[in-house]
């Protein structure tokens, strides 16, 4: 409650500033809970995440105690990855989401080769993972190197604006973007990239930090990310507010329906989404047709 | 009993609207068949899962980012709007594809993937799927209920018959439908009686011999209602199994189990006529004696 109202006094507090930078930039987008300009944002974003790189893996197991590897198991399997799959995954620079993706295909196409049935394995698996930020790149790399993956051909790792995609029309079978839409200046873009890259039949699926309705849990929730959360980056990433913006980017989300009903309208089928712990992290899902 | 007239009535219109594409005829059929492709998106089984009306117009949509989306947002969408390309219809082509794969790859999501290879559609949509293989299973389930109609309706020469040889016909027919994939059928029975799909394959008996049932003209709605669907249903599923393991040219070991069966069938319902007339006659007897009792108890 109380930071419902610190949230509205902050709004008003910065409306008439608002008011005059949307005089001078018609495009305002939000930098957590701060009104910035669209070129301020994707800079701080930039900063905040090069900031992170290197203790992005600690602190997402220490925040979301290890959740957070369960979410993208959940979201692999809801993907269903097949041998020859072309899968773009974006805003997945440290590469937790590929891995799983290629290790799902992996050990399937081991299973094949003993059924030795399956004609489809001549086509190459491959899987992009695209970042705008190198930082976040180089982490993904180098634990590609320690997972004994460096040499496989099916990664290639992009760097790349998810507003606009190097890759071709329908030349992908799969899209993820894992706790990355959140950051992204005009989520609407996003979502039609998505849409232009994707085959027919392609899925588009977004595992991302959501909304909390259940009531007590909520204010739980709430306390423990206005509180624990940026301190726990103080302490262990040296970095208080680049988790203070984790935590109010969180807030500026749209809704689970509101995102659904975006990703409908920017042309997908069968959206759909499924809240874990509560709304904590929700994933959509949307059909290219 | 009406529900099954009804959806006689509507199938056979729709059917006619739609002449013989083979694909309009699965959409008509689904929601009958699925609960999970209800009108009503949130009665779905799990409660964590919505479904969304494909949004077509662009109004519901928020207006503070819109004005940002410029002139890419514009030129993409109206390439977006391609109208009358339905998922569910693209399923059922590629669940369509799937079925001849199965013989070689089984009731799979390979046999699935390459389904979808072969209409050119991403295999991808498999995910897409909640409950993968029981899909395609669920599918040919479907499909066979909607030939088995069609045949029904055709088939004059099943009104010159006793009932009891048009229920051995009906289900002849319709097992008849699963003979080319009676190597894999074993595999679609053990998908069927998963505690996720059993819902839902339960439900697609249940269609099958009611309709059986009708087409044999049987108009019948009380207790027997009961007692004749499930001794049917018994009589399908032995056959069913049956004839799994029949190795005789044709299947002519199974019919002639499945005759066997019908006719004893309808002997024991005889017999069951037969015992209740004894029961009840016995009942007055006994009634008799324990009101005599009971006077005699009262009168003391």
């Amino acid at each position: 409650m109380a930071l419902r109202l610190v949230n509205s006094k902050l709004r008003s507090q910065i409306l008439p500033m608002l008011s005059s930078t949307s005089l001078l930039h018609s495009h305002a987008t939000s930098f957590g809970f701060k009104e910035v300009s669209e070129e301020e944002k994707s800079r701080l974003v930039g900063n905040v995440f090069s900031n992170v790189a290197s203790n992005y893996d600690l602190m997402n197991d220490l925040m979301s105690g290890g959740l957070h590897r369960l979410w993208k198991d959940r979201l692999v399997s809801k993907l269903n990855p097949f041998p020859g799959m072309k899968h773009l995954d974006v805003a997945g620079g440290t590469g937790d989401v590929a891995f799983r993706i290629l290790e799902t295909i992996n050990s399937m196409k081991r299973r094949a080769i003993q059924d030795s049935l399956n004609d489809s394995l001549h086509e190459e698996t491959r899987i992009f993972i695209c970042d705008i930020n190198p930082n976040m790149l180089s982490v993904g790399k180098k634990r590609a190197l320690e997972r004994g993956l460096g040499e496989d051909k099916s990664l290639t790792w992009v760097e790349g604006d998810a507003e606009a995609l190097s890759f071709e029309d329908n030349s992908m079978d799969g899209y993820t973007i894992a706790f990355g839409i959140r950051n992204v200046t005009h989520i609407e873009k996003v979502l039609a990239e998505a849409y232009r890259v994707l085959k027919p039949g392609g899925r588009f699926l977004c595992l991302e930090l959501s909304h909390v309705e259940v009531p007590l849990f909520k204010d739980l929730y709430d306390l423990y990310s206005f509180s624990v959360i940026p301190a726990l980056g103080e302490l262990v990433a040296g970095d208080r507010a680049s988790y203070q913006y984790l935590v109010e980017s969180i807030r500026r989300f749209p809704p689970q329906e509101k995102f659904a009903s975006m990703i409908a309208v920017a042309g997908f089928q069968k959206v759909e989404y499924e809240n874990l712990v509560g709304g904590v992290v929700a994933i959509h899902s949307g059909l290219k047709f | 009993m009406y529900r099954t007239a009804a959806k006689r009535l509507f199938l056979g219109t729709s059917l006619r609207r739609n002449g013989n594409a083979h694909l309009l005829r699965f959409p008509n059929l689904k929601p009958i068949a699925r609960p999970s492709a209800n009108p009503q998106p949130f009665t779905d089984s799990n409660p964590n899962q919505h479904e969304f009306p494909n949004l077509s117009d662009s109004t519901s949509y928020s207006s503070s980012s819109s004005s940002t989306s410029s002139t890419a947002g514009e030129h993409t969408r109206s390439e977006r709007q391609r109208p009358g390309i339905d998922y569910q219809e693209e399923q059922a082509r590629v669940l369509q594809a799937s079925l001849p794969h199965v013989l070689r790859l089984g009731w799979s999501e390979e046999a699935m993937i390459a389904g979808a290879r072969e209409v050119g559609v991403s295999p991808s949509i498999v995910g897409s799927f909640p409950r993968k293989e029981a899909a395609l299973v669920e599918f040919f389930m479907d499909d066979c209920l909607q030939r088995l109609i069609d045949r029904i309706d055709l088939g004059e020469d099943l009104k010159n018959l006793i009932p009891s040889q048009q229920i051995s016909v009906l289900v002849r027919v319709r097992l008849e439908m699963q003979a080319p994939y009676i190597s894999k059928w074993p595999q679609a029975l053990s998908i069927q009686a998963h505690p996720l799909n059993v819902p839902t394959s339960f439900k697609q008996r249940a269609m099958l011999i009611d309709e059986i049932w009708h087409a044999a003209g049987d108009d019948a709605s009380d207790i027997n209602w009961y007692v004749t669907r499930t001794v049917l249903g018994g009589i399908y599923s032995t056959t069913e199994i049956y004839m799994l393991t029949d190795r005789s040219p044709d299947f002519r070991d199974t019919w002639a189990f499945l005759d066997d069966r019908v006719k004893d069938a309808f002997d024991m319902k005889k017999t069951i006529k037969e015992a209740t007339y004894l029961a009840e006659a016995v009942g007055v007897g006994m009634g008799n004696s324990l009101q005599g009792f009971v006077n005699k108890v009262f009168q003391r």
